[in-house]
C-alpha cells in the first residue's frame, strides 16, 4: 500500500521535471503532510534490480530512523527545511535517474487509469507506447481525429526555475507527458496524493480503524487443521540486520565496479519469414534428419464430388487398366452425390500391410554408403596419343600369293620381306652380313642365301658347308646334340621340330609348338602346348618352366631386353611373363575371341602385337623399365582390321618392321598388309 | 552482259574486273562487270570465255583458273569472299590464268617390269626399270637407247648435266641399282636409232647395300647417291687418271671396244641411321637428303657436316627443293600427306603447307622448274596429282596408271611423265603453266 502510493506520486512528478523540482515537490509534499519524511526514492524498491533494492535498503537503513525522528520535530514546520530533505534524497537520485525512464510506461498506465477515469478521455490516442518513440518527432501523438498533436515549446531549465520561483503555486504544477500539458493540481488532489503517499485510504472519510462488527468469513466448522491464531512474531516487523549488511556489501561492490550488470539482450530486429523451417530444425537433431517429402495438396479432382471435367471417361479408365502398375495414375476421380455415399477406402488394408512391411524392413541404423565412381577404380593408363608412334592404318598391301600366307619375315635392314605360302615358317638371319633365309617346309629346313654377290656367295657357301656338317641349323640330319656348341649361329632359327625333339638332349613333355632364342644369352625357349621350358644351351640344362595356365600355347616371342616373354594361346589369351618375377604370368590379356596365331615384339620400339584368327591384330604398348622395381607397363593401343577370313582362318602371322613402328600381317586371304603409324 | 540476264537475284552481285598476265589473245577487256555471287570457277570461266569471244569470233573455249588476292578460287564467289573476309562492296579484281590440267594423254611407253625411276629434266626421258635396264625415250613410245649392264633392278636415274660444251650432243646419264652400284652412261642425243644398246662407261662401287637414290651436281662433275647402307656417297663423274684409281679394261665379249672405268667414292656423308631414300643437289655446296630415320638433312659438301637436321616423325620417301627462291622443301612421308617445309622459318619444324588428297604413301614429289607454285606428287594409290600452293585442293589428278605409281617428273615444262608398277611410262602433256 505504502509503496504503491509513493511510487505513483513520484512517477508523476519526478520524471518529467528536473531533479530539483522533484526534491522540492517531495519536500513540499512530505512537509505539508506530516507523515514520515521518508524519501520516495529511497523506498522505491520495486524496479526489480539490485541497485534499487540496495539503495532503498541502505537508505531505509540509514535514513529511515533519522527521517522518522525528523518527521517528529518538523511536523509543524512548513516549507522550512527543503534543503534537509534534498540532501537526503540527492545521493540516491543519481542512481535512480536512469531507471526512471525505463519504467515510465508502466507507471503512466497506472496514472491514466487512476486520474482520468471520470474525465473526458485522453486527447492523445497513441496508446500504451513508450514516449521515447516520439522523442525525435515534432508531435507527440495523434488525437481522435488522427491529427498530429504538436509538442509544446519546452522551457529551458533556467526559465522554468525562474517561473517556478516566481509562481508560488508552481509546486502544484505537474506536466502531463502524454497530453503534453501542464496540469495544476487542485487542493483536493494534493490532499488525495498525500493520503496515498502516506498509505492511508485515499478518501478522507474512510476510516480503516472504525470499529465494525467482526465478520468471521472463515468457516471454522469441520476444519481439521484450524488456522493458527497466534500473533505475528516480532521479527517480521524488524528489518533484518543481516540483510542490510549484505545489501551494503553489494552496493559497495557495485560502486567499485566489481558487479556489473548484463546488458539487456538485444532481440534480432528481423527474422526470415520465408526461411526453410526444416533446415533450422535439422540443427537440433543428433541424427541427420531427412524430412519427408511434402505431400501434394489435394486438388479439386480429389473431391468426393468433383466437376465433371475431372471424371475420366470409360475409355480412359479401361486404358488405365492396360497400363503398368507404376504408370497408372494413383487416384482416379469418382463422383458421389453426397459425402455419405463415399465408401470406405478400399486400399486401406493393403496400405497398412505395406506400411507394416516398410517398418519391418526399414533399416534401424544409418548405413554409410561409399560413393565411388567406377571409372576411378580403373588403372590410370597413359593416353594413346603419348605413346605414338605405333601402327594404325594400312597403306600397303602385298599381293601375289594364291593361298594363305603362313609366315613372313623381314630382313634385318627392313628392306625386304619374305613370305611363305605352303611353307611352315620363314626366318632371316638377324646378322645383316649373312643374309640367309631359313625356310622350314615339310620335314626339311632349307637355307637360302639372298642378295649376295659372287665372292661373298662363295664365302657363304663355304660357311654353310661348314655348317651343314656341324651346325644344327642346317637340317635335321645334322641336328643333334652339337647345335648348342654352335649357337653363335643361332641367328638362323630352327623352326621345325618334328623330329628334332627326339634328339634334343632335353626331354620335353609334349610336342613343341614354338621356340625362340634369348636375344643376348645362350638361352633357348621351347613352348609345348601347356607350358614354356627354358634351357641353357651352354650348360645344357633345364633352367625353369613357365606355366601359362592356358589351354594351348600357339606362339612365343621374347622382349629384346630378354627378361620378358609373351605367349599367345589358342583360347585367345596373351600371357606376359616377367622372367625375374615368377613362373606365372605377370599379366594375362584376354583380347581375341579366337585363337592367337602369333605374337611379336618390336626390336626398338616398346611395342608388341598379337594376331589372331578373328582377322584382327592387336597392338600393345609394352614398356619394360630398366628399374627392376617398376613393373612393365602394358597399354592396349590399337586393333588393326583389314583381313578377311578364309576357311575360318584370319591373320596367320605378324612381324614388326625391324626399324620402323610398322607391322606386317600375313592373312589367310593371301594378302600381306603393312600397317604404318 | 548476256550472262547477267538469267540471274534473277540482283541483290547478290559482285562488281568484278578481270585482269590477266596472259598474252593478248587471252586478254579480256578490263571493264568492271557485275556478276552473281554464286558463280563458281566454272561460271567465271564461262564469263571470261564469253568476254573473249565477244572480242574474237574464232575463239575456242579455254578453261581458266581464277585468283583473288593470290588465292585460287575453289568455291562460289560468295563463299570465298565470306571465308576470306573480303568486302563485296568494292570492285573485285580477279586474275585469271590458264587452268593447269593435262589436256592430252600420250600413249603409254611399255616396259618389261616396274618403272621405278624417271628423269624428265632434259628433252629426252630417262627411265629405270626393275628388269635392270635403263631406257632413254625421245617421245612417247620412242625409245632411243637401252642402258644395259646392271645386275639388279634400277632404283634411280639422273641426267648428269654436261655443260662444258654447247655443241656437245653427248649426254651422261647415271643410274643406281639394287646391285649396289651406280653406273654412268654416255650417249649421243642426236642419234636417231631405235633401241640402241649401250653399256656404261663407268661403274661406281662403294655402297654395301642397294642404291636407292642419286642426284647430280648442278654443273655435272659430281654425283651423289643415297643407299640402304645409310650413307650418301659422292662420286666423280669423269675419271681423272691421276686422282682416283681407275681400272681400265677391255670388254672382250663386246664387239665395240669400250673403255670401262671404275670409281670410288670421293667422300661419304655419314649421319643417317637408316636407308637414305632421297637426295637432292640443288646448289653447288649443299645436298638435301631424306631418310627412313625420319629426318631430312642438309649437308655442306665441303665439310661433310649436316647443317640442318629436321625431324619429321615419319619415314620420308622423297623430297624435292624448289618453290619460292628455291628454298622450300617438299616431302612425301609414309602417309598420304604431301608436306612442304620452309627451312628459313626459324624455330619450327611444322610444315607450312600440307596437301592430303592421296590415299597412300607418296612416292615422288617434284617442283615445277619455272613456277614457284606448282608441284606434282605421285603415290601408291595410283594417282599423280598436280598442286598449286595457292589452294589446298589438287589442280588435277592424273589417274591413268592401273597400279602404284613409283616415280614421276615434269618433262619439258608442260608434261608430266610417270612410271608405275603397271610397267608403263605415262606422259600427260599440254599442261599450261604460265
Amino acid at each position: 500500500m505504502k509503496k504503491d502510493g509513493r511510487r505513483k506520486v513520484k512517477d508523476e512528478d519526478l520524471k518529467p521535471v528536473e531533479k530539483e523540482d522533484v526534491v522540492n515537490e517531495k519536500d513540499v509534499l512530505t512537509d505539508s503532510e506530516d507523515g514520515s519524511i521518508e524519501s520516495p526514492v529511497v523506498s522505491d524498491d520495486d524496479y526489480g534490480s539490485f541497485s534499487e533494492d540496495d539503495d532503498s535498503a541502505r537508505n531505509s537503513d540509514s535514513e529511515s530512523e533519522s527521517a522518522s525522528e525528523q518527521s517528529e520535530f518538523s511536523e509543524d514546520e512548513n516549507d522550512e527545511n527543503p534543503s534537509n530533505e534534498g540532501d537526503l534524497s540527492d545521493g540516491v537520485d543519481d542512481i535512480n535517474q536512469e531507471y526512471q525512464s525505463a519504467s515510465e510506461d508502466s507507471r503512466e498506465v497506472v496514472d491514466e487509469s487512476d486520474s482520468s477515469e471520470d474525465e473526458v478521455g485522453p486527447r492523445n490516442t497513441i496508446g500504451d507506447v513508450p514516449l521515447e518513440w516520439y522523442k525525435e518527432e515534432e508531435h507527440i501523438g495523434y488525437d481522435v481525429a488522427g491529427k498530429k498533436i504538436k509538442k509544446k515549446e519546452r522551457q529551458d531549465k533556467l526559465d522554468s526555475f525562474l517561473a517556478r520561483t516566481d509562481d508560488s503555486n508552481s509546486w502544484r504544477k505537474i506536466t502531463d507527458e502524454i497530453e503534453d500539458e501542464d496540469v495544476e493540481l487542485t487542493k483536493e488532489e494534493t490532499k488525495l496524493i498525500r493520503r496515498l503517499l502516506k498509505g492511508h485510504a485515499p478518501h478522507a472519510d474512510f476510516d480503516p480503524h472504525a470499529v465494525r462488527p467482526y465478520v468471521d468469513w472463515f468457516a471454522w466448522d469441520g476444519a481439521k487443521h484450524p488456522l493458527s491464531n497466534a500473533p505475528e512474531p516480532k521479527r517480521r516487523f524488524i528489518p533484518s540486520k543481516w540483510e542490510s549488511k549484505k545489501v551494503v556489501k553489494y552496493i559497495r561492490a557495485i560502486r567499485k565496479g566489481l558487479i556489473t550488470f548484463d546488458k539487456p539482450k538485444e532481440q534480432p530486429r528481423f527474422y526470415n519469414l520465408w526461411g526453410d523451417e526444416t533446415s533450422s530444425n535439422e540443427k537440433g537433431h543428433g541424427l541427420s534428419y531427412i524430412p519427408a517429402p511434402k505431400p501434394k495438396l489435394p486438388g479439386h479432382e480429389e473431391s468426393y464430388n468433383p466437376s465433371l471435367e475431372y471424371i475420366p471417361t470409360q475409355e480412359e479408365i479401361s486404358a488405365y487398366q492396360l497400363m503398368f502398375e507404376e504408370d497408372r495414375p494413383k487416384f482416379i476421380p469418382k463422383r458421389f452425390t453426397s459425402l455419405r455415399g463415399v465408401p470406405a477406402y478400399e486400399k486401406s488394408v493393403r496400405e497398412t500391410f505395406d506400411r507394416c512391411l516398410d517398418l519391418y524392413l526399414c533399416p534401424r541404423a544409418r548405413k554409410k554408403r561409399i560413393n565411388i565412381d567406377p571409372e576411378s577404380l580403373k588403372p590410370k593408363l597413359p593416353s594413346r596419343k603419348d605413346l605414338k608412334p605405333y601402327p594404325t592404318t594400312c597403306y600397303l598391301e602385298y599381293k601375289g600369293h594364291n593361298g594363305p600366307v603362313s609366315s613372313i619375315c623381314t630382313d634385318p635392314s627392313g628392306q625386304h620381306i619374305a613370305s611363305g605360302e605352303p611353307v611352315k615358317h620363314v626366318a632371316w638371319n638377324p646378322l645383316p652380313e649373312l643374309p640367309i633365309l631359313a625356310v622350314s617346309m615339310g620335314q626339311d629346313v632349307f637355307l637360302l642365301d639372298t642378295g649376295l654377290e659372287k665372292e661373298e656367295q662363295k664365302m657363304i657357301s663355304d660357311l654353310l658347308q661348314v655348317e651343314t656338317s656341324t651346325t644344327p641349323d642346317e637340317s635335321e640330319s645334322a641336328v643333334s646334340v652339337s647345335w648348342s656348341q654352335y649357337d653363335k649361329y643361332e641367328g638362323i632359327r630352327i623352326k621345325h621340330f618334328k623330329k628334332l625333339t627326339q634328339r634334343l638332349p632335353f626331354k620335353l613333355h609334349g610336342l613343341p609348338v614354338s621356340s625362340t632364342f634369348h636375344p643376348t644369352r645362350s638361352i633357348f625357349f621351347v613352348s609345348t602346348k601347356k607350358n614354356v621350358r627354358v634351357y641353357d644351351l651352354v650348360k645344357k640344362k633345364f633352367i625353369k618352366k613357365l606355366e601359362a595356365g592356358v589351354r594351348e600355347i600357339s606362339s612365343i616371342s621374347i622382349h629384346p631386353g630378354g627378361d620378358n616373354v609373351i605367349v599367345g594361346s589358342k583360347d585367345g589369351k596373351l600371357c606376359w611373363f616377367d622372367m625375374d618375377l615368377s613362373s606365372k604370368p605377370y599379366k594375362i590379356l584376354k583380347s581375341h575371341p579366337k585363337d592367337i596365331t602369333n605374337v611379336a615384339f618390336h626390336r626398338n620400339y616398346p611395342l608388341f602385337a598379337s594376331c589372331s584368327d578373328d582377322c584382327t591384330a592387336y597392338i600393345f604398348h609394352g614398356m619394360v623399365y630398366s628399374d627392376l622395381n617398376q613393373n612393365p607397363l602394358i597399354v592396349p593401343l590399337e586393333i588393326l582390321h583389314g583381313h578377311t577370313t578364309t576357311n575360318g582362318r584370319g591373320v596367320l602371322d605378324c612381324k614388326f618392321h625391324p626399324r620402323q613402328p610398322w607391322l606386317f600381317t600375313a592373312g589367310a586371304d593371301s594378302v600381306i598388309k603393312l600397317f604404318c603409324h | 552482259m548476256d550472262i547477267d540476264g538469267d540471274i534473277e537475284d540482283a541483290s547478290r552481285r559482285v562488281q568484278v574486273r578481270f585482269v590477266t598476265k596472259l598474252k593478248p589473245p587471252f586478254k579480256a577487256p578490263t571493264t568492271s562487270i557485275a556478276l552473281p555471287s554464286n558463280l563458281t570457277r566454272m561460271g567465271l570461266s564461262a564469263v571470261v570465255n564469253n568476254l573473249l569471244q565477244s572480242g574474237n569470233d574464232d575463239w575456242k573455249p579455254e578453261p581458266f583458273d581464277f585468283l583473288i588476292d593470290g588465292e585460287l578460287v575453289r568455291m562460289s564467289l560468295e563463299d570465298f569472299l565470306l571465308a576470306k573476309g573480303i568486302s563485296a562492296e568494292k570492285t573485285l579484281e580477279i586474275e585469271y590464268i590458264k587452268a593447269v590440267a593435262p589436256r592430252k594423254e600420250e600413249d603409254p611407253s611399255l616396259h618389261d617390269d616396274w618403272v621405278s625411276a624417271v628423269d624428265g629434266s632434259n628433252p629426252f626421258i630417262v627411265t629405270g626399270c626393275y628388269d635392270g635396264l635403263g631406257r632413254i625415250w625421245k617421245a612417247a613410245g620412242v625409245c632411243t637407247h637401252v642402258l644395259e649392264g646392271h645386275n639388279g633392278a634400277i632404283t634411280s636415274v639422273g641426267v648428269v648435266k654436261s655443260n662444258n660444251n654447247e655443241n656437245d650432243t653427248n649426254m651422261v646419264v647415271a643410274t643406281g641399282s639394287k646391285d649396289r652400284t651406280v653406273k654412268l652412261w654416255k650417249f649421243d642425243t642426236e642419234l636417231q636409232e631405235e633401241n640402241l644398246k649401250l653399256s656404261s662407261f663407268r661403274t661406281l662401287r662403294g655402297h654395301t647395300a642397294s642404291v636407292q637414290t642419286l642426284a647430280s651436281h648442278p654443273n655435272g662433275n659430281m654425283i651423289c647417291s643415297g643407299s640402304w647402307d645409310c650413307r650418301i656417297n659422292l662420286w666423280q663423274t669423269e675419271s681423272n687418271e691421276g686422282d682416283i684409281v681407275s681400272i681400265k679394261k677391255r670388254k672382250k665379249g663386246n664387239k665395240e671396244e669400250e673403255s670401262q672405268s671404275e670409281g670410288e667414292a670421293v667422300s661419304t656423308l655419314v649421319g643417317h641411321t637408316q636407308c637414305v631414300s632421297s637426295v637432292v643437289w640443288p646448289e653447288y655446296g649443299t645436298i638435301y637428303s631424306a631418310s627412313w630415320d625420319h629426318s631430312i638433312r642438309r649437308w655442306d659438301v665441303e665439310t661433310g657436316k649436316d647443317t640442318i637436321n629436321m625431324y619429321c616423325g615419319k619415314v620420308v620417301n622423297c623430297i624435292d627443293i624448289g618453290g619460292e627462291s628455291s628454298a622450300l622443301i617438299a616431302g612425301g612421308c609414309s602417309d598420304p600427306t604431301l608436306r612442304i617445309w620452309d627451312p628459313r622459318k626459324p624455330g619450327t619444324l611444322a610444315p607450312s603447307f600440307q596437301f592430303s588428297s592421296h590415299t597412300s604413301w607418296i612416292t615422288a614429289c617434284k617442283w615445277h622448274k619455272s613456277s614457284w607454285f606448282h608441284l606434282l606428287s605421285s603415290s601408291y594409290d595410283g594417282k599423280v596429282m598436280l598442286w598449286d600452293l595457292r589452294t589446298a585442293w589438287p589442280l588435277a589428278i592424273i589417274d591413268s596408271h592401273e597400279d602404284k605409281v613409283l616415280c614421276a617428273d615434269w618433262w619439258k615444262g608442260d608434261s608430266v611423265v610417270s612410271g608405275g608398277a603397271d610397267s608403263k611410262l605415262r606422259i600427260s602433256s599440254e599442261i599450261s603453266i604460265a
